[in-house]
């Protein structure tokens, strides 16, 4: 068994464009052909988060449809568990859950989960168990018998999320999965990516929300015009070699006072920042939404 | 792991899935009770002044009425049904989940339009029960009538009542009415094959639904067309026509249906012919549609 979950290999897309107007252009080409994906290698290991992040019409999505076997490579190739992703057999092993995905509307929570377990193979109780279990996972057990179209977006997101796992895969792909979602439901999808991560499945996200991507991702490449500009552990990505940082709590002024103190008496070391840690404004949002939802309850 | 080449089951939830899709569509109810709609008035029509037409030709009234809404509920659900398939999994990216499920292009393609063309056959089949129904109670009265009239006739009157039950039988409900019902539903298929033809590579829903109508149309005027053009020497201008002509399906071929509900004879060998054609049409257009969406990239 591969341990590479997704080997993309100096994957290159073109696509051939009407009028000629294009952003990004390969040398020898003619104006009528736009190079959406150059050259571009990474790697995603089996069991880990890995998050490709870059700004709208970066490449993202098109590496992500040729991981998903709905394009073919112009040049280069891409592999899932070590089939190609044209292979139809590399299907078994993904879920996707594309950006902003309306499904069938007109089918309950329940009838979605049947009608992608059944494309999957999955029959009888085993379908039915699995529904179960997967409603119970996405926090939609009381909505499963509502339709679709009245399910919020973040209902739809988890909805989705669960229709990529029905199968059991062992990679899931998702497409900016929280966007338009609010700060509670964008959470709740943060959660359900790291459970995944917590049972061995591999994630391979898209996204441009940086905040979200670095709370649950290990792995990181950074995309422009199609090309990777960075990459590497979350870790290696944002850490300040030449910073350290201590975070005190319930310390007194006097105590603050002698650190102080000794820091200034060390050659070479200044204190670069100082002052009361800060919140992030999603943070402050998820606590005072969990304290009235909390109060409520009580 | 194996896939088959083919699977029945998968083909067939996308299959069972096209025909909920299609019945929770407010076009299917629109279709469908305008059709009722039109039957009904046919048998209200037929009984308005039985003095004004013998009864035999009331009868004729009521299944041209009939056959001809069954016969454009048909094709136009068909086109209809079809331009809204593919063109709009697209636009919700539902497509994008369905494929990146272990699922041919092939079954995807075969279980919309079987989903498409079963639908239309079990609407037909409801429509011409309720037809039969009404024909008839509509010839079973009319024929009590006449039998009545019998019993007080003498001499000459008698030949004549005997020739207007004769009539009435003629008009009433035959095995052959069937036929005319297979007619509409064949014609249908071929329209249905040819929109999902062009939905392959149509941009909308819209477009598909207005070149399909636009095909529709030029396929009834075939045989005018061909004489048309070809009372013309300009090899160039014959070319065109054949072109045409093998690609646009005649579908005059199925409007003898037409001379069943008036109550002609109709030879065994023009009914084969007619189902030899049209699997002959539906099988270029699903071969001609699958070499398309076999090689689009979504």
């Amino acid at each position: 068994m591969s341990d590479i979950a997704v080997d993309v290999k100096n994957l290159t897309k073109v696509f051939q464009v009407g009028g000629g107007g294009a952003n990004v252009f390969k040398q020898g080409l003619t104006s009528s052909y736009v190079v959406a994906v150059d050259n571009l290698s990474f790697q995603v290991k089996a069991g880990e988060v890995y998050g490709l992040i870059g700004p709208n019409g970066s490449g993202k999505s098109t590496t992500m449809k040729v991981v998903l076997g709905l394009m073919a490579p112009t040049e280069g190739h891409a592999q899932v568990f070590g089939l190609d992703s044209g292979d139809i057999r590399a299907r078994h092993d993904i879920g996707f859950l594309p950006e902003n995905p309306y499904f069938y509307r007109h089918l309950t929570g329940e009838e979605t989960l049947k009608f992608y377990g059944k494309l999957c193979g999955l029959k009888g109780a085993e379908l039915k168990d699995r529904i179960g279990e997967l409603l119970a996972l996405v926090d939609l057990e009381g909505a499963r018998k509502r339709r679709l179209s009245g399910y919020s977006k973040g209902m739809l997101q988890r909805i989705g999320l669960a229709q990529a796992i029905i199968q059991r895969p062992r990679l899931v792909i998702l497409d900016e999965p929280t966007a338009g979602v609010d700060p509670v439901g964008s959470r709740q999808i943060r959660d359900l990516v790291l459970r995944l991560k917590d049972d061995g499945i591999s994630v391979f996200l898209c996204s441009h929300l940086l905040e979200q991507v670095q709370e649950v991702c290990d792995h990181v490449g950074i995309i422009f015009e199609g090309r990777m500009q960075q990459e590497g552990t979350l870790d290696e990505l944002v850490s300040v070699e030449n910073r350290y940082s201590l975070t005190l709590e319930d310390a007194d002024p006097e105590t603050i006072k002698e650190i102080e103190a000794l820091i200034s008496k060390t050659k070479g070391t200044t204190i670069a920042e100082q002052g009361h840690p800060k919140t992030t404004l999603e943070r402050l949002f998820i606590k005072i939404a969990g304290e009235k939802e909390a109060n409520k309850k009580s | 792991m194996k896939i088959p080449i083919f699977s029945i089951s998968r083909t067939w939830t996308i299959a069972s899935s096209t025909i909920v899709q299609l019945m929770r569509m407010k076009t299917f109810y629109f279709l469908i009770a305008f059709a009722l709609l039109v039957v009904g008035i046919g048998f209200i029509f037929g009984s308005i002044d039985p003095d004004q037409a013998s009864a035999a030709r009331q009868l004729e009234l009521i299944k041209k009425l009939s056959f001809g809404a069954m016969d454009l509920f048909a094709w136009l659900f068909a086109i209809v049904a079809t331009a809204l398939l593919i063109p709009r999994d697209l636009e919700d990216r539902t497509l994008y989940t369905i494929l990146s499920k272990p699922v041919r292009r092939i079954e995807y393609l075969i279980g919309k339009l079987l989903g498409v063309l079963l639908l239309v056959f079990s609407s037909l089949a409801v429509m011409f029960c309720l037809c039969l129904v009404v024909l008839f109670i509509r010839e079973n009265a009319a024929v009590a009538e006449e039998m009545s009239n019998l019993q007080l006739a003498r001499g000459e009157n008698i030949e004549l009542i005997k020739e207007q039950i004769s009539l009435i039988r003629e008009q009433g409900v035959r095995p052959q009415l069937a036929i005319g019902a297979l007619a509409s539903f064949l014609k249908a298929a071929v329209v249905s094959a040819m929109a999902i033809l062009i939905s392959t590579f149509a941009s909308s829903s819209l477009f598909t639904i207005i070149s399909s109508i636009l095909f529709f149309l030029i396929g009834h005027a075939h045989s005018m067309a061909t004489s048309f053009w070809e009372s013309g020497s300009n090899g160039v201008v014959k070319a065109l026509t054949n072109l045409v002509k093998l690609f646009i399906p005649d579908f005059q071929i199925f409007s003898f249906s037409e001379g069943i509900v008036q109550g002609a004879a109709v030879a065994p060998h023009l009914v084969g012919s007619m189902c030899l054609l049209t699997a002959g049409y539906l099988f270029v257009f699903v071969l001609l549609s699958l070499v398309i969406f076999m090689y689009k990239e979504f």
